[in-house]
């Protein structure tokens, strides 16, 4: 196992506003190299706990780690991190090239070097030819590119992104999230990144907190939290999810037997037998058999045909239930079939309480 | 048919300020350029002696100097003191902006000639302030201090002041937060914030606030008469002179020295301050 050096990390932070807690005894670990993403509705606290490592907002308990050293006092401009904003933050009044400078001359960096590493930075974001535009003259998409170069030419320890994406139409948003995956593993930067978009999270970090009304729900790989999320709050806010519930009949070592009012499920987790248990699937894991005595009797309400995949809304005794099929068949099924679902018992997971 | 509607709603300003400004004014140019007469409005003669003695005649030229050198003072004064205050009032929430700003315009709700004669009693030989330094021992003598340029600096200056905080203090509020975020997080101190950012990005306020209080001290009268008295005139008071003498066109001529002051200072801040680089980006 190699080793890892932990970039960033907040240890029991806590920021209030008033009486709402913005922010409740929040604690995450950001390894060097890596992309972090905070991921949230709005108002759950991603942005304030982006704050509170710039410096911008003071934990009211907590401590805030860079690089090893305590910030938690210390002003944004004394730490080690640089910052896209959501709406940029180009400076008007520059251009271009010394809005990528700024850092720079606050860094009191020579003048020659400065214009060099002016240049590679605009060359990494591809655009050389327009350092002498204000950014008034830039597209959208071209003042995100400077807002990134004027944060990645002076090398900081960590880079913040509060929503970068955001403002950018769907194409140009896909290509950015590549791009700046891209830029990230070839820099080797340690970035925070704050998304209220769950595909975004998953195609660019390497792990993801999800975040609700101030405390981190989740943390783990991207593949984790969407294959096994912990709770409802998590599994509803990453893709949609089939929920079941019914009480545990019966126990194993690896799974349960859960008795739903739609008939008996297994699935992979640990529950003492008597207690209610809610259990959650993906769309895309629900498989639909016509007959048979396994999986939950449901009928089909409603297929709704989108391209790649066709959704199938049913209804079942033990609630609605929602399936996603690609396959060549899916056209074989009608309104109004009586079909049988089932599932892997790896496929569903049992979900704590809480989250909601 | 848009473009219709436009000039159908601009033609009646624009005929008034044809007939009513730029047609006097093209024709008080027209009378500056005549010789005086005792009994017309302007003599038969074509000259260009008004201007060449307003700009030649060390007498003319001290009092432009003077009308130069007070504007400048109360500009600097204006700028020293109202930026930090236009500063704070940006801060300010919204309804505690608006009362700030409220304030700020009560002076101006008083009459200038009631303010002017509020500042004789003040400063005259047996006037506030003269009386209470000689109650504290202060004094021996009175102090001259009406009639004097600096009874007009400060005069003109507790007028001027709002318009400049106010000017300014707009600018500020509507700036984004996040540019001086921006620049810290880049590493810039307080103090460099303030110098490279937010400086620089309030001159649209600034441009504004400058413009309005020069252009207002070139044209105040009542308190320069009533403050400066006779030994501290100024261009508009030789403009009235010229008037009551019937010299119409050297009163024509000097009002056209002043006007010229007043483009040419305008021109000076616009190309200094640049304030259209960054108008209507404070968003």
């Amino acid at each position: 196992m190699k080793e890892e050096v932990d970039d960033v990390r907040l240890v029991n932070a806590v920021k209030r506003f008033g009486t709402v807690v913005a922010v409740n005894d929040v604690s995450i670990d950001i390894a060097r190299g890596s992309i972090f993403s905070l991921l949230g509705p709005s108002g759950c606290g991603k942005t304030t706990t982006l704050r509170l490592i710039a410096g911008f907002e003071q934990p009211d308990a907590g401590d805030v780690f860079i690089r090893g050293a305590r910030v938690t006092s210390m002003p944004p401009y004394r730490r080690d991190f640089s910052m896209v904003f959501q709406s940029y933050a180009l400076f008007p009044h520059l251009t271009v090239a010394e809005n990528v400078a700024f850092g720079l001359r606050m860094r009191r960096v020579a003048r020659g070097d400065r214009a060099r590493s002016v240049d590679e930075a605009l060359d990494l974001v591809k655009l050389r030819t327009l350092a002498d535009r204000y950014p008034r003259q830039l597209s959208g998409g071209q003042q995100q590119r400077v807002a990134l170069a004027r944060a990645i030419v002076v090398k900081p320890a960590v880079l913040l992104l509060d929503e970068p994406l955001g403002a950018l139409d769907k194409m140009l948003r896909e290509e950015m999230q590549v791009e700046l995956r891209g830029l990230q593993q070839r820099l080797g930067i340690t970035a925070v990144f704050v998304t209220h978009d769950q595909e975004e999270a998953l195609t660019l970090s390497d792990r993801v907190a999800v975040m609700h009304n101030g405390v981190i729900e989740q943390i783990g790989a991207p593949r984790e939290i969407y294959d096994r999320p912990r709770n409802a709050f998590v599994a509803s806010f990453l893709g949609a999810s089939n929920f079941v519930e019914g009480d545990v009949v019966a126990a194993d070592a690896s799974s349960i037997v859960v008795d739903t009012p739609a008939g008996r499920v297994s699935v992979h987790g640990e529950r003492p037998i008597g207690e209610r248990a809610r259990i959650a699937v993906r769309p895309e894991r629900l498989r639909m058999q016509r007959g048979g005595a396994q999986g939950l009797p449901a009928r089909v309400r409603d297929i709704v045909y989108r391209g790649p995949v066709t959704h199938f809304y049913m209804d079942s005794a033990a609630g609605p239930l929602l399936a996603y099929r690609q396959d060549a068949r899916a056209g074989e099924w009608a309104i109004g079939d009586e079909v049988r679902c089932t599932w892997d018992a790896d496929s569903a997971v049992v979900l704590d309480e809480g989250g909601e | 048919m848009k473009s219709a509607w436009t000039w159908f709603l601009l033609a009646p300003p624009l005929a008034l300020a044809l007939a009513f400004f730029v047609v006097p004014v093209a024709y008080l140019f027209w009378v500056s350029l005549h010789a005086a007469s005792p009994s017309e409005l302007y003599g038969a003669s074509l000259t260009l002696r008004h201007y060449t003695d307003v700009l030649g005649d060390p007498f003319y030229l001290a009092i432009v100097r003077r009308t130069v050198g007070i504007a400048a003072v109360i500009l600097g004064l204006c700028l020293a003191i109202g930026y930090p205050v236009a500063y704070f009032v940006a801060l300010l929430p919204v309804r505690r902006r608006m009362l700030a700003i409220l304030l700020l315009l009560f002076p101006l709700m008083v009459s200038n000639v009631v303010r002017a004669y509020g500042w004789v009693a003040l400063l005259e030989r047996r006037g506030v302030v003269n009386t209470a330094l000689r109650d504290l021992r202060l004094t021996d003598a009175p102090l001259e201090l009406l009639y004097t340029p600096s009874a007009v600096v400060v005069a003109l200056m507790t007028i001027l002041l709002p318009y400049m905080v106010i000017s300014i203090a707009n600018a500020l509020a509507a700036l984004d937060r996040r540019y001086e975020e921006a620049a810290q997080a880049l590493g810039a101190s307080p103090a460099r914030t303030f110098l490279h950012v937010t400086l620089p990005l309030s001159t649209p306020g600034i441009a504004s606030g400058t413009l309005l209080v020069f252009l207002l001290t070139l044209s105040a009268y009542v308190t320069i008469t009533l403050l400066g008295g006779p030994r501290s005139k100024l261009l508009v008071s030789l403009v009235y002179d010229n008037v009551t003498a019937f010299q119409w066109p050297r009163a024509a001529a000097l009002a056209f020295v002043l006007l010229a002051l007043a483009l040419a200072f305008t021109a000076l801040i616009l190309a200094l301050l640049r304030p259209g680089r960054v108008q209507g980006a404070g968003r």
